[in-house]
């Protein structure tokens, strides 16, 4: 059992890939935003990769923990400390029941991953125990953590002292630029060549109004190809209508004009096209990145970004431990 | 337009968007509920989920199981063994929603739309009414009301219908909001396209709104005995109508809620026929309003 004596901005019980399978009730997976160092969280503490663990985001928690155990630290960097203790990331560690661990803003990154040798083992909803609190689904009583809450936790079987090898861990941008791959689709083709070119080559700024729904971005206008505006009345006037339809994790949402990457928490459906949609390898990247930060989008084909998640998903693996 | 061969998009590594056409109809609808059916019943290898909508049906896959172009194929030909939508006979329920229109819980939301984001929206259901010909809110109320909906999907946030207009003398459309709305209040009805949507929760959205009820449409708590099945109160193929009430008779309506003594008035007997809708909409003149 471990007590929460801060919460932090939003730190939240998630696991992986989270709440499957419910898409067409409305239900979101939510899940860990950095999947790539989520899992390997779990792997260091010996947890199968996608048990629940807490996703820190901006600022870190305060945790007292009622017993011992063996904890993993990875994502961004909280300075976290242990009794005043500085913990390492990337690497396993015992803690001893009565102890106290402290993490602060985030620096190098956006949210911090806490793994815990036997996982969270709160009640799972529809199938998972992953946190979708703006709908109070998930987690501990369906929110994220507050002051009070006692996580309870499984039983492991954690080592500590175990470390992830330097090039297995996701490279987290500091220079706040990062390169997110795209692929094109499913509804490319309601933007001109002109709007497709500007997507691909602009700077697009991250707007401090995102959170674990979508992740809106701000940059040049969009233009249009003549299928978006010579089109039946009840896909809606402007442009970025189409009849509602679902939407991917993941797509570009272009809302009027404004584009919203539909992310973890994000809806299934709506009435506004998706001209691109970010690959499930790439989401780490958004996860890590924060407002303010410029992104620039690279197209790959589908064919690249499979290959991407089955990489990924051979690095989230004991292989990666030394 | 009804395409000859649905056409096939992908959304990044795990997603095909499946498109029947680009018009909303029901036909399409029960082609997009069919195909999903048809997916479930077949068990294909490597299809994690789907997601029907209006003249759509978004797929789930895991590459590991199942390439792009092998799914394509195994979806085309399942939509080419679907029988005649004329056949379909189903079971549909009838859900009646006390709705106070032009009420004063979206209009304070659109208010702040207004004061923040942007200063030209006209009032929602005074502009809906302009679109789409009526001489204003009174009437937008009736033709609004003046038809039974069709829950086409559930979508966009738990338990959500998106739904459509049986009666085509009630059809109307209407543009998305630009930017969306960061706010809407709970319960409330508005639409978008031809879409017609209640928010289940308060959430963002970009429909315009000019209506609200005070009955909850999903409870994951379970409170009333309608969610016994399921946290969501809709089904695909259910039926909604809007009954226009006062605010008075909403907080009562509220009240009961509140104190878990609500009665939801739905509707269990009744079997929805394709083939008999079909023939009473060529009944009508599609050009009349109420």
């Amino acid at each position: 059992m471990i007590e929460v004596l801060k919460p932090g901005l939003e730190t939240s019980v998630q696991d992986f890939p989270g709440r499957i399978g419910f898409w067409n009730q409305g239900f979101p997976p939510s899940g860990p935003m950095d999947s790539w160092s989520f899992r390997l969280a779990n792997v260091l503490v010996g947890n199968e990769p996608g048990a629940a663990g807490l996703e820190a985001q901006y600022i870190g928690p305060t945790l007292k923990f009622q017993r011992d155990a063996v904890i993993a630290l990875t994502g961004a960097d909280m300075g976290a400390k242990l009794d005043g203790m500085p913990v390492p990331l990337w690497r396993s560690v015992a803690v001893a029941a009565g102890q106290v661990l402290v993490l602060g803003p985030a620096r190098g990154g956006t949210r911090c991953y806490i793994a815990i040798a036997g996982g969270i083992a709160t009640e799972p909803w529809l199938g998972s125990r992953s946190t979708f609190h703006q709908a109070g689904v998930g987690g501990i009583e369906g929110s994220a953590l507050k002051v009070g809450h006692v996580i309870p936790v499984g039983t492991g079987h954690g080592v500590a002292g175990r470390e992830v090898k330097e090039n297995a861990r996701p490279p987290i941008r500091t220079d706040k630029r990062w390169d997110i791959e795209v692929c094109a689709g499913p509804n490319d083709d309601w933007i001109d060549a002109a709007g497709q070119a500007r997507f691909l080559s602009a700077d697009w700024k991250l707007s401090a109004k995102s959170n674990r729904t979508g992740f809106r971005l701000e940059g040049p206008e969009w233009t249009f190809a003549e299928k978006a505006t010579n089109k039946p009345p009840e896909h809606g006037s402007l442009p970025s209508n189409i009849i509602d339809h679902g939407y991917p994790l993941g797509a570009i949402n272009l809302a009027g004009q404004t584009p919203i990457i539909l992310v973890n928490d994000g809806p299934s459906m709506g009435g506004f096209i998706n001209p691109y949609t970010v690959p499930s390898a790439a989401f780490w990247k958004l996860g890590q990145s924060k407002p303010g930060d410029i992104y620039n989008f690279k197209q790959i084909s589908v064919d690249e970004a499979q290959a991407m998640v089955r990489a990924m998903k051979a690095i989230c693996t004991e292989a990666s431990i030394v | 337009m009804i395409y000859d061969e649905p056409r096939t998009m992908p959304g990044g590594d795990r997603y095909m968007l499946l498109e029947f056409g680009n018009e909303m109809n029901l036909e399409l609808n029960f082609l997009a509920q069919g195909l999903a059916a048809a997916i479930a019943a077949h068990r294909i290898k490597g299809v994690v989920e789907t997601a029907p909508c209006f003249a759509s049906l978004l797929v789930h896959y895991e590459p590991e199981d199942i390439s792009f172009a092998d799914l394509k194929a195994e979806l085309l030909r399942l939509v080419a063994s679907l029988g005649p939508s004329d056949d379909i006979e189903l079971p549909s329920r009838l859900f009646y929603f006390p709705t106070v229109y032009c009420d004063p819980w979206t209009r304070a939301a659109i208010q702040d739309y207004t004061l923040k984001i942007n200063p030209d929206k006209e009032y929602d259901p005074a502009f809906v009414a302009r679109l789409n010909g009526l001489s204003g809110p009174e009437q937008l109320v009736r033709v609004h009301s003046g038809t039974e909906y069709w829950v086409a999907a559930l979508g966009f946030w738990p338990g959500l219908p998106f739904m459509m207009a049986l009666d085509p003398r009630s059809v109307i459309t209407a543009p998305k909001y630009n930017p969306p709305r960061t706010w809407t209040p709970q319960g409330t009805v508005g639409m978008g396209g031809a879409s017609t949507a209640i928010y289940p929760v308060a959430t963002p959205g970009g429909y315009q709104i000019f209506g609200r009820i005070p009955v909850p449409i999903w409870d994951p708590k379970r409170r009333f005995p309608v969610f016994e099945d399921s946290i969501c109160l809709f089904r695909p193929g259910d039926r909604v109508k809007f009954v226009p009430v006062s605010v008075a008779e909403f907080e009562d309506a509220e009240r009961q809620v509140a104190d878990g003594t609500y009665e939801y008035n739905v509707v269990g007997y009744q079997k929805f026929s394709v083939a008999q809708y079909k023939s009473w909409v060529a009944s009508l003149d599609r050009t009349k309003r109420f």
